[in-house]
């Protein structure tokens, strides 16, 4: 009697678990959509209903104090933006100047304190943490150090160039050398490129190295021929989140040289002219094409980016894993 | 006993509650406590001083608790206009002419002429030309303080400057050219720029509207519509000025790192180190100055007041100032649409308290050395004491000409700015930096005119 019961239990307790098995199968894609929930939501609420709406408000002529629906004239704001706003041009010069300078810079720059903070050699972590510690400074306080520096008489770089002999620069007052003051600025935060660029230089198995060594290649090849095409990911990677985030260059603009862009607007970027409009002259449905403008840029130069990624970027031998 | 427990701590939490918000609450407030939001740029260093105004205030009216929430100075524009436009704006709300201007024409903020007339507020104890300023399309929106006037005829000059370089101290430049001479004698510099600066003519749209006015140049006719300092005179301005800039200051870029970084209001400025002769300032300097140096301030024998030089060239120039014309001039405290009835009102009272009375904005600006836009509140004869170049400071005041502009008045200022700044770099010639601008503000000024008159037929 006793054994019979233990068996029905056992057969009632291997059931129950199959069933469970069984819903867990098929409803794993539900399971795992719960999971990315909060994310998916926050994703609908704070960034596809506001860019939504923002490129409603791009064919509207919004202004401040706008009550109920704001009047709809389709497309004359991009039509104004491209004949008859000249600060779109300079504003957008200037944008690429600054990215065509920065975000290389910061690249080779991240990439090589990443590789000289791969070397074994002693206190390595601090050295590491050292390198690491301008990128948790906040932008607003770096960007007043900078200012500091910048400065054409009290400032560190003009003090330390009239010690060597050379002449100093107006870096926040000339218009010629204002781009590049945010270019240098821009070196500042590459602390977080670097850390990935380290975590991929990790990721390089070491009988790669080996391997080239007992083959004689030396440290220069072995850069060039195993390092390099093996970081392209994490290169392409870098690449792309620079260039999105230089398109997006505020905050320290607006601190430095303020909303007007310096002298002769020569660092008004994009951004400053778009945050200008909105809330200087109070135009929001003219801002927000802009803005738009700048989303199609961004999105067009990633897919091409993407695109062209196949042909330098280098995933791993998947083919050799595959026979 | 859990509950009992919990009955307590609520009954504590309740007690501490009404203790923490009774005494905020006016004692003698029959009705509704009216809670009144008042934003304004009025900064830090004068919070303590605000208040004092808002607790006579809220003596006198029991049923209004007036909350101060001074803003930061930085990114104005973007709270200003994001708080106004917002379906909960702040009670009141300080802005300056522009702003106002542009609040009116979209309907944020009402005309106060009803409570003027409800309340029977007499306008004639302001100056003509500061309520004046006030107006859009006939009507009131704002009553003002501190002063329109008194922000670009002054000047105040460094007396040990003057004695050091040869020169009178008791004697201040009267014309340009006194201005330059003195200027180019005082002025020092080196690679790394000017050490000592004599006199700047330099600047944005605003400095040079102040100096076309001392040229008996005009910016603007008086219903606004037409813009008129591309004139000779204008030419001549902006000529001189580009001139001093490049012959005394040794150019542009001087000038700019000079006052790299730094802000009368905060101590940093180049005056507070005797390395500046002549400086242009509103007369919310007498303040920044005391505050700062309250030393210097006290020693008359180390600085001085003088108007604006004039052009000596010109026979029908003469010292004179500008009013409603600089972005952050004409102040107002202005009221937004949204809010009910009895706010608004409790707002009117706030407004008419913060402008006319004598606790208010009198009190408030005379404990700054400061005018007020009521002529009775300057007649105080304390003033004397209290600002050792009040004379002067009442001369610049009656030199003073209203300047007339519109809600696109910002937009306007940029391209004459932008302009300017090509001038000054060599980029345009001064007289092409003025033509281009007349040209592309007019048009801009023409379109609001137009859309403004379809609107009001």
């Amino acid at each position: 009697m006793q054994a019979s019961q233990k068996t029905l239990r056992t057969q009632h307790e291997t059931t129950w678990k199959l069933r469970m098995q069984e819903w867990w199968f098929r409803n794993r894609a539900l399971i795992g959509f719960a999971f990315i929930f909060p994310w998916f939501a926050g994703f609908i609420i704070f960034d596809l209903l506001p860019f939504m709406y923002n490129l409603y408000l791009s064919f509207t002529d919004y202004q401040i104090g706008t009550r109920g629906i704001p009047p709809w004239i389709g497309l004359e704001n991009y039509i104004e933006i491209f004949t008859d706003d000249k600060l779109f041009g300079k504003s957008m010069y200037n944008t690429v100047y600054y990215l065509g300078f920065s975000v290389p810079l910061r690249l080779i720059f991240a990439f090589l304190i990443a590789l000289i903070l791969n070397l074994r050699v002693r206190g390595m972590e601090l050295y590491r943490t050292l390198f690491y510690v301008p990128s948790v400074v906040p932008l607003v306080a770096a960007t007043v150090i900078f200012a500091g520096f910048l400065n054409t008489r009290y400032g560190f770089l003009n003090q330390f160039l009239v010690l060597i002999g050379a002449t100093p620069v107006r870096w926040l007052s000339s218009p010629d050398a204002i781009k590049p003051s945010l270019i240098l600025l821009s070196l500042w935060g590459f602390g977080g490129q670097m850390i990935i660029f380290l975590a991929g230089l990790q990721s390089i198995p070491e009988d790669l190295y080996e391997a080239a060594a007992i083959d004689g290649g030396t440290g220069w090849q072995r850069l060039i021929y195993i390092t390099v095409p093996l970081m392209t990911p994490t290169i392409f990677f870098n690449l792309l989140l620079g260039l999105i985030g230089g398109f997006q260059i505020f905050e320290q603009v607006f601190i430095l040289i303020g909303t007007n862009g310096g002298p002769l607007q020569a660092g008004l970027v994009y951004m400053l002219h778009v945050y200008n409009k909105a809330f200087r002259d109070f135009e929001f449905g003219y801002s927000a094409a802009l803005s738009v403008i700048l989303f199609l840029i961004i999105f067009v130069l990633t897919i091409l980016l993407v695109y062209t990624s196949n042909r330098w970027v280098f995933y791993g031998d998947s083919q050799d894993d595959e026979t | 006993m859990k509950y009992s427990l919990f009955v307590r701590i609520a009954l504590a939490l309740g007690i501490l509650l009404s203790l923490g918000l009774l005494p905020s609450m006016a004692q003698d407030c029959d009705g509704e406590v009216i809670e009144l939001e008042f934003m304004n740029w009025w900064g830090a260093a004068r919070e303590a001083l605000m208040d004092t105004l808002i607790g006579h205030f809220q003596e006198e009216n029991p049923c209004i608790r007036v909350i101060n929430q001074v803003q930061p100075w930085d990114n104005r524009a973007e709270l200003l206009a994001t708080a106004a436009a917002s379906s909960n704006p702040p009670g009141i709300i300080m802005s300056t002419r522009p702003e106002t201007y542009q609040f009116a024409i979209n309907g944020l903020i009402i005309p106060i002429d009803a409570f003027v007339e409800t309340h029977g507020t007499d306008l004639s104890v302001f100056y003509d030309g500061e309520i004046g300023l006030q107006y859009w399309n006939g009507e009131l929106y704002g009553l003002p303080m501190p002063t329109a006037g008194g922000l670009t005829g002054l000047m105040i000059y460094n007396k040990n400057l003057l004695r050091d370089a040869g020169f009178d101290p008791e004697d201040p430049p009267e014309t340009w050219q006194e201005l330059e001479d003195m200027a180019a004698a005082i002025t020092v510099a080196d690679p790394m720029g000017i050490d000592v600066l004599g006199a700047a003519a330099f600047g944005t749209d605003s400095e040079f509207v102040a100096w076309l006015y001392t040229n008996n140049g005009k910016y603007v006719t008086e219903d606004g519509r037409t813009l008129l300092f591309n004139s000779p005179e204008g030419l001549e301005t902006l000529e001189w000025m580009v001139n001093l800039t490049n012959n005394v200051n040794h150019g542009t870029l001087n000038i700019t790192d000079f006052f790299q970084d730094t802000a009368f209001a905060q101590g940093d400025h180049p005056w507070y180190e005797d390395k500046q002769a002549f400086l242009h300032i509103n007369t919310s300097f007498f303040g920044h100055f005391n505050v700062n140096d309250p030393e210097g301030y006290a020693d008359t024998e180390s600085w001085g007041t003088m108007l604006r030089p004039y052009n000596g060239d010109n026979p029908d120039a003469h010292s004179a100032g500008t009013t409603g014309y600089n972005y952050s001039g004409a102040w107002a405290y202005t009221i937004p649409a949204v809010h009910p009835p009895e706010k608004q009102e409790a707002a009117f009272k706030f407004a008419e308290f913060i402008g006319a009375h004598p606790l208010g904005g009198c009190a408030f600006l005379f404990a700054q050395s400061r005018p007020s836009p009521v002529k009775e509140c300057n007649e105080n004869p304390e003033y004397y004491n209290v600002n050792p170049y009040w004379s002067v400071v009442l001369e610049g005041l009656a030199l003073d000409t209203p300047v007339q502009i519109t809600p696109v008045q910002g937009q306007l200022a940029e391209i004459l700015s932008n302009n300017i700044a090509e001038a000054y770099h060599g980029v345009k010639s001064p007289a092409d930096a003025l033509n281009d601008a007349h040209a592309e503000m007019q048009e801009l000024l023409d379109e609001f005119w137009a859309e403004f008159d379809v609107d009001n037929m």
